[in-house]
């Protein structure tokens, strides 16, 4: 993602209407901000898959293809980061000690609206940042509905003031994500093997699908390549917990 | 009082007496490390007895439900600022009882017109392998062992602890599996709470086995195993005696 705004969102509001302060990222001498791109969300048979590339830009120069940008917070949520590092992986350590604090001292775990809401909390905070646009993070984040029998994975999307919403079936954020948004809309519609029905193996090899055909549009966005052993970084979100695809399984789906 | 010596020793005296005393019936707790993890137990009646402190950290105690709250939720709290402040790798249970619960403890019991702690703690700390584990016995007093690896027990009365601990040294070695070890440990159990182990002579196992299973109706059976290469950073997981193939029921 080399420009922070993103489209039709409140930053380009506020750009549009002269009302953006001054812009620090864009200030002489101010540091080039590393940014992270892009993540996605769908619900599959058995709960939510979540994958994002592992690029890591600054301007036009790729500064690292191995971020791991899908974090586990705890046993039953998962939070995937777009937009500046630095603050998103704050955030992530910031709910990860909260989270687990809570059920540890409680002796029971978050409720997933408090933890859909600690996060909105979190990007709430981190306004004025967002506004000097040198630390917007825009990021997605999973979590298993345990007040529902049986408990259920759900997937949440944010803007960068805090606002969350939960989405029916898929989310994306990142500068990738407009084009794999386009594929999930097409493919939960009309395509023959749906989203949601589909098991891990072809859930994982349709996310590696988005992201090779996020990459050829989107300089930004790192892509998969076997022969470089370039993977994506993969979790899944079932009921029972979180689970990781790692490289060595996603090679193997790749090739069958 | 505090302006005589004499009369501070007895009163330090009379404060261990009380809290013997009122510890006397609580019900013991173990710790054992095995090669895939450790595992602690502990038999309630209502009120738990073991708990997850942290990612590699447990806790099982005997006493004052309300004492062990304070103080579990006083190890809660500095290893999650520890772990905040600098990085989980940091927390350490030997900086933790060392430095925050021993002293703490310690001052608590001599401070003569406020009530003591009413409590005999296991803390384990799961290392990346069984010679790094470490389990910690803290006494009301601040008072603290530490051994690597092995088993520790905590009982309200010393002898009988000891004599406990004794025969569970002897009987654990050489055995790993889960269900075997519990087992053992309810076994030792029962002859805590029934003062078997200063009796003249001991019961067998098939008497041990048949005590626990009966002696367990109506109470709850704690384990917490913390498991050594799990898969995510919180390696504590509660068990039941299910989960392990045992049945309370004979």
């Amino acid at each position: 993602m080399s420009d922070p705004k993103i489209a039709g969102d409140f930053l380009s509001l506020l750009a549009e209407r002269k009302l953006l302060p001054a812009d620090a990222a864009s200030a002489r001498g101010a540091p080039v901000q590393t940014q992270a791109t892009t993540v996605f969300a769908f619900h599959y048979a058995e709960g939510v898959l979540m994958a994002g590339d592992r690029r890591a830009t600054a301007g036009n120069v790729i500064v690292t293809d191995r971020v791991e940008k899908i974090i586990e917070i705890d046993s039953t949520s998962v939070l995937a980061i777009a937009g500046v590092p630095a603050t998103a992986f704050e955030m992530a350590r910031v709910l990860q000690t909260s989270f687990e604090y809570y059920r540890r001292s409680q002796l029971q775990p978050l409720s997933l609206p408090a933890r859909v809401r600690a996060l909105a909390r979190l990007l709430r905070d981190n306004l004025p940042m967002t506004l000097q646009g040198v630390g917007v993070v825009v990021p997605l984040f999973a979590g298993v509905d345990q007040s529902v029998c049986p408990a259920q994975a759900r997937i949440y999307f944010y803007d960068p003031l805090g606002a969350q919403f939960q989405a029916v079936g898929h989310a994306a954020s990142g500068s990738g994500a407009g084009a794999i948004r386009s594929v999930l809309s097409f493919q939960e519609r009309h395509g023959a093997a749906r989203p949601s029905q589909m098991n891990l193996r072809e859930a994982v090899r349709f996310a590696l699908a988005l992201l090779i055909t996020a990459s050829e549009f989107d300089s930004a966005t790192g892509g998969v390549n076997p022969a470089t052993e370039t993977f994506a970084t993969i979790k899944v979100l079932k009921p029972s917990g979180v689970e990781t695809v790692g490289d060595q399984q996603q090679k193997e789906f790749l090739h069958d | 009082m505090t302006e005589e010596p004499y009369r501070w020793l007895e009163a330090m005296a009379n404060r261990r007496e009380y809290v013997r005393d009122q510890l006397k019936d609580g019900s013991p707790v173990f710790a054992v490390s095995l090669p895939d993890g450790i595992l602690l137990l502990g038999v309630g009646g209502g009120q738990s007895k073991v708990f997850e402190l942290f990612d590699r950290h447990a806790l099982a105690g005997l006493g004052h439900p309300a004492d062990i709250e304070k103080i579990r939720q006083a190890a809660i709290d500095a290893a999650h600022l520890e772990s905040f402040t600098r990085a989980p790798e940091d927390v350490s249970l030997r900086r933790l009882i060392s430095f925050g619960l021993g002293p703490q403890l310690k001052a608590n019991f001599e401070q003569i017109f406020s009530a003591p702690f009413l409590v005999e703690l296991l803390l384990a700390e799961l290392g990346s392998e069984p010679a790094r584990d470490l389990l910690f016995r803290l006494h009301f007093d601040g008072g603290f062992q530490v051994q690597s690896g092995g088993v520790l027990l905590a009982a309200s009365q010393p002898e009988a602890e000891s004599a406990g601990q004794r025969w569970l040294n002897e009987s654990l070695p050489g055995k790993t599996s889960r269900p075997e070890i519990v087992d053992l440990l309810l076994q030792a159990w029962w002859c805590q709470v029934r003062n078997k182990w200063l009796a003249e002579q001991m019961p067998d196992a098939a008497q041990r086995q048949a005590g626990w299973r009966e002696a367990v109706q109506g109470k709850v059976v704690e384990i917490g195993w913390l498991q050594r290469d799990g898969p995510r950073p919180a390696c504590y997981q509660p068990l039941t005696l299910a989960q392990l193939g045992l049945q309370a029921v004979a």
